[in-house]
């Protein structure tokens, strides 16, 4: 059995992963980093538009500040999310941003003196202070009350990742690419590692660690059309699932992004409509102030997508071979600007469209594009059920963005969940708890019962067309799990994907080569992403309200009394089905009591503690505190931060005493 | 060593394109011609021929030579298998700048071979430079193939060498477009120097023809016969 | 040595070619070697296809492997032209296979792995290993001088200055420099136009502590700026369009300046 021991085994090496790495180096600790992909192809290389930290250095961020950018997070979240985790990211979120500064991203920068932009689709004048000249700037983005996007052009993702990656290679950290976890090395209460598949020469290996990792990014693949990568299939949150004890939260929670292309379903940043970007449709009309006056294309991603569906419902979409679309028109930001700012997606257009975007519309519609939900973490980002088992970024439910999450605050989460869980791991590998027993015996047992299931799955006795099943699930996970829900359609999703499940366990195999085969990764996978889809259909089918990204057209309206909430998701080995339970949301210790977000029509089941919390917070608001002190008092969370963290941000408006 | 071999080839690759000027001046006429070779020989500043002078040039250019070769071999490739990495990747890439270096390495590798014949012969006779002696040279001294093959070597490897020194050395603006300037200017003045090259050879033939009767008889222009 | 007409400075992309509707029925003439398999000799396998509207390589060759030949190996991740991972040889050019339209091909479609590089199997090609290696020789990441205060300003950048190093870090490593580069493919010890943009790339960045000496020392030599032969293969080949002739020229007489005084 080839054995390999590590400090920390990182399973997925984009961003979140890498920066957590780091921090574990800079402990002392010896990380290991296994990836699917050599790190900088990892799916955090595509995000295009920025990261959000409320630097507050251009004109129109002024007067940002952590509370500001906490309030939109939790807004956006539609009050799902955990306050005490959005307050400590947007205490890290500048932090994030100036570490990135330092070690080489070439954010784009404040140029001091008056410029023109676009508002609203009208030219504005915007004049930027003496001071702030150099300093990172920021674009407008979706549900922000300032502007807060920091961004290098729009190759934010690509920027961020080849510092971060560039920093593991610096610190001689391995990074083990071409390698998948296909199962957790553990006893019910501790995780101990990974079996580890390689994907060239397919030799299994049991890496034995001290802490492991969960970063593997997104489950957007098992819809049909996504704009995540095609490593995003899941992988992540079903190693968690399948070892029968970690949780999975939220699953339910998946974004649609507005603007992806059709029919490729590749991205098109929101720094489109932050720049001034509008929405049209068939008739060259811009709809979207009809539905949301106040916010209009810059609403949230989960708001502005159901009213794109729903406008195009409404027979106002441009009809096309591939389906109906809306058109997104950034003629009006002029070719230089787009040259400049916007250039993947002039690349996009130019390559998957063959149109040049700054003379024509883009054809776009709502797309899959995030997971809210994943393996649920504590705020240090471990598993409660799993003791060394931690998990950051998208694959995790650290749950800074309950039920939407806002453009922008991906990337930032990334670095940050990186940074806290780095030293969160570090600290626990200190601990006597993880210095017991080596695991052994274990690994080659879990690492036999792999070898023995890859076998059979390679001998490919069955009928069943792993192409075909595939293909039924990302139909049903679109058609009845997207945008719109509903109970009937919900309830024939989940017994289909049931079913879908039995049957890929008796797949017909065409190649039984053990190494570099992709038929047999495809059949190893399809039933880990069904049993991860199944979380999410079926989580959706209990959550009877509309909350954030989940929408029941049957249960329109957000239930706070019954489902302030997060959904647990967790499968009992030999059962057909997950087990959810719940895991309540305590409205008497928010700093932001639940609200309405502003869009549409006010439609809210109020929970009876609301009022009661509200007028505590107003309260304390009237004693007239600094801002630190207030925050301080309404909810306490910097005792959750590494000491080294703690520390407030300077702006231009407040520098550091 | 990259400096001096661009450093060489730049001298070489101007030098060349010189030469064609001054051996073009046949065209011009006898006179022309006889006044530049004398001018290197120093007749105008010293009132007679040096030869010596021209002898001691020759021998700083093939010095040159010597040097831009042996510095270009260390790019040749030097295992058959590197030669053939290089011809497959020419092969499959049929990318013009990747085809012209083979130019360059084939051009380079026969003028070491045929330059120094030529280079020899001025060394040793530089006073037979003159409309008569090189028309005679060319015709009855047979040497005509050996110039006119040497003539599409130097011109080419000029050409592409200066090309590719700009290339190297020259940080452009907007690469795209000055490229494609460049590499237009690169084969303009190929072309431009080798009918000039072509002319003038064809002019020395001629002479040579016309000449072949009194082999041997060295140019005096009418200028200085008639001067007491 | 007849020049593809093809191939011409400026355009290395089919600029604004709408993808036109055509039924042609597409012959792929695909690599297909398992290098871990000894009885298993390189060859090219052909494989059939009828176009659709808006075919790209990565539509057609997930097809080819869902409909054909399920053990077909080959790399997209983000199949959006942004990371790098499809670079293959097509029709006797590498690039970006995620995004080429076949619209833009001929009827008969070549593919080839990238040469240069360790064969994982058929167009699968180990480019990751590659870059790691080159990164860690020409110690190609950011010097900087000492951690930073992250709860203090950052320091100000000149926007400009900004602008300029995000053109050089746009390089996705995918490689097709190194194909295309006559140097590379005779040495194997060349650093290729990636490695020397990403000295480039520090050399320009102010918050990088290094100087001329130190960039010497990594590229200074035959097997760096001074190897190459300014093909250029690499600027007319790069995806992302990165001005690889004007740094390397401007590395080059920064470092013969560097090497002679």
């Amino acid at each position: 059995m080839k054995l390999i021991h590590t400090d920390a085994l990182i399973i997925g090496g984009g961003l979140a992963g890498q920066r957590a790495a780091i921090g574990m180096r800079r402990r002392g600790l010896h990380p290991l980093i296994l990836s699917l992909v050599p790190a900088k192809r990892s799916h955090s290389v595509a995000a295009q538009g920025g990261m959000q930290a409320s630097l507050g250095n251009c004109a129109k961020g002024e007067g940002d500040s952590e509370d500001v950018h906490f309030e939109d997070t939790v807004r956006g979240s539609d009050w799902g999310c955990d306050q005490i985790v959005a307050r400590m990211f947007a205490h890290m979120a500048p932090k994030a941003a100036r570490e990135m500064a330092a070690w080489g991203v070439p954010w784009s920068r404040v140029r001091s003196g008056e410029h023109r932009v676009v508002i609203n689709g009208q030219p504005v004048t915007l004049l930027e202070r003496e001071a702030a000249h150099g300093l990172i700037t920021a674009r407008d983005f979706g549900g922000t009350r300032k502007w807060r996007t920091c961004h290098t052009s729009d190759g934010t993702g690509h920027a961020l990742l080849y510092a971060v990656s560039d920093r593991v290679i610096a610190e001689s950290i391995p990074v083990h690419d071409r390698k998948e976890a296909l199962a957790l090395i553990h006893d019910g209460r501790r995780c101990h590692g990974a079996v580890v598949r390689d994907l060239v020469s397919g030799e299994l290996a049991a890496y034995l660690a001290g802490a492991t990792v969960i970063a593997t990014g997104g489950y957007g693949r098992i819809y049909g059309v996504s704009t995540n990568a095609l490593i995003n299939e899941g992988m992540g949150a079903a190693l968690a699932l399948e070892t029968g004890v970690a949780r999975l939260g939220n699953m339910e929670a998946v974004q649609f992004h507005p603007t992806a292309i059709v029919p490729a379903g590749i991205l098109v940043t929101e720094g489109c409509r932050g720049d001034g970007g509008l929405l049209k449709d068939v008739d060259g009309y811009r709809f979207m102030p009809d539905y949301e006056p106040d916010k209009k294309e810059l609403a949230s991603r989960d708001v502005v997508s159901r009213r794109m569906a729903e406008h195009m419902r409404r027979g106002k979409g441009v009809r096309s071979p591939y389906g109906e679309h809306l058109w997104l028109d950034i003629t009006g930001l002029g070719a230089e600007h787009i040259d400049k700012n916007l250039r993947e997606v002039k690349d996009i257009c130019q390559y998957f469209l063959g149109i040049d975007p700054a003379r024509e519309y883009i054809p776009v519609r709502p797309t899959q594009h995030y997971s809210m939900g994943g393996v649920r973490t504590d705020h240090s980002g471990q598993s409660p059920w799993l003791a060394g088992l931690f998990s950051c970024g998208e694959a995790a439910c650290w749950d800074m963005h309950g039920f939407n999450r806002l453009g922008g605050n991906s990337l930032a989460e990334t670095l940050v969940a990186g940074m806290l869980v780095g030293e969160s791991v570090a600290d626990y590998c200190a601990s006597a708890e993880a210095e017991a027993g080596c695991a052994t015996a274990l690994a080659r047992e879990f690492l036999e019962r792999e070898q023995a299931e890859l076998a059979a799955i390679a001998r490919g006795r069955g009928n069943e067309a792993a192409v075909a099943l595939r293909r039924r699930m990302e139909t049903v996970m679109t058609d009845s799990v997207g945008l719109f829900r509903n109970g009937p359609a919900l309830a024939a999703a989940v017994d289909e994907l049931a079913d879908l499940l039995r049957r890929s366990r008796h797949l017909a195999m065409r190649c039984q080569r053990l190494d570099a085969n992709p038929e047999l990764v495809q059949a190893y996978r399809l039933p880990r992403m069904l049993k991860v889809a199944l979380t999410v259909a079926l989580g959706a089918l209990q959550r009877t309200e509309s909350r954030g990204a989940h929408f029941r057209e049957d249960f329109p309206a957000r239930d706070d009394r019954h489902w302030l909430n997060r959904t647990l998701a967790s499968w009992r080995p030999g059962d057909a089905l997950p087990t959810l339970d719940y895991e309540v949301l305590d409205v008497m210790h928010m700093e932001l009591p639940p609200g309405f977000r502003g869009y549409g029509v006010r439609n809210i089941v109020e929970h009876p503690l609301t009022a009661l919390r509200q007028a505590e917070v107003d309260e304390l608001r009237e004693a007239r505190l600094d801002r630190h002190a207030l925050q301080s008092q309404l909810m306490a969370f910097k005792q959750y931060l590494p000491k080294r963290y703690r520390g407030r941000n300077a702006r231009l408006d407040e520098p550091l005493p | 060593m990259d400096v001096l071999q661009s450093v060489t080839g730049l001298f070489l690759g101007l030098f060349m394109w010189l030469h064609m000027f001054f051996v073009a001046t046949i065209l011009l006429g006898h006179d022309a011609f006889w006044t530049v070779a004398r001018f290197f020989e120093g007749y105008f500043f010293f009132g007679r021929s040096l030869p010596w002078l021209v002898s001691l040039f020759v021998a700083a250019v093939s010095a040159m030579l010597v040097v831009h070769a042996w510095l270009a071999l260390r790019k040749f490739p030097a295992q058959w298998k590197q030669h053939a990495a290089f011809w497959r990747h020419m092969g499959r890439l049929r990318h013009g700048d990747t085809t012209l270096w083979l130019v360059q390495v084939l051009t380079g590798f026969a003028m070491f071979f045929l330059a120094p014949v030529h280079l020899y012969l001025m060394l040793t006779h530089p006073e037979l430079i003159g409309p008569y002696e090189s028309a005679d040279r060319v015709w009855s001294g047979r040497m005509w193939p050996l110039y006119l093959v040497l003539l599409f070597l130097v011109e080419l490897h000029a050409g592409v060498g200066l090309y590719r020194l700009a290339v190297k050395w020259v940080a452009f603006r907007d690469p795209r477009r000055s490229l494609r300037i460049l590499g237009r200017l690169k084969w303009a003045f190929t072309v431009f120097f080798l009918v000039l090259g072509l002319l003038s050879l064809a002019a020395y033939i001629k002479l040579g023809i016309e000449h072949a009767d009194r082999v041997g008889e060295p140019y005096i222009p009418a200028w200085i016969k008639t001067a007491p | 040595m007849a020049l593809d007409p093809g191939l011409r400075r400026g355009d290395g992309d089919n600029e604004y070619s709408r993808p036109m509707v055509m039924n042609r029925a597409l012959s792929f003439q695909v690599f297909r070697h398992n290098p871990r398999d000894p009885a298993d000799a390189p060859r090219t396998q052909e494989y059939s296809l009828d176009e659709t509207p808006g075919m790209t390589l990565f539509i057609a060759l997930t097809r080819i492997r869902e409909e054909q030949d399920p053990s077909l190996n080959f790399d997209f991740v983000c199949r959006a032209g942004v990371c790098g991972s499809c670079a293959m040889v097509i029709n006797s050019r590498p690039g970006l296979a995620c995004r080429t339209l076949t619209a833009g091909l001929p009827e008969s479609i070549h593919l080839f792995p990238l040469p240069g590089f360790e064969l994982i199997g058929d167009l699968s090609v180990n480019t990751g290993k590659w870059m790691r290696a080159m990164s860690e020789r020409l110690r190609a990441w950011l010097h900087f001088e000492a951690e930073p205060d992250v709860d203090a300003l950052e320091a100000p950048m000149p926007p400009e200055l900004a602008e300029q190093v995000y053109e050089l870090d746009r390089c996705t490593e995918c490689g097709c420099c190194v194909a295309g580069c006559g140097t590379a493919q005779m040495r194997a010890d060349f650093v290729g136009a990636v490695g020397m943009n990403k000295i480039a790339r520090f050399r320009l960045d102010p918050r990088d502590v290094r100087g001329d000496a130190d960039f010497y020392e990594v590229v200074g030599d035959d097997s760096g700026v001074f190897g190459c032969m300014s093909l250029l293969g690499c600027h007319d080949l790069c995806p992302k369009r990165l001005p690889l002739q004007t740094q390397i020229a401007y590395l080059r007489r920064s470092m013969a300046r560097q090497g002679l005084w």
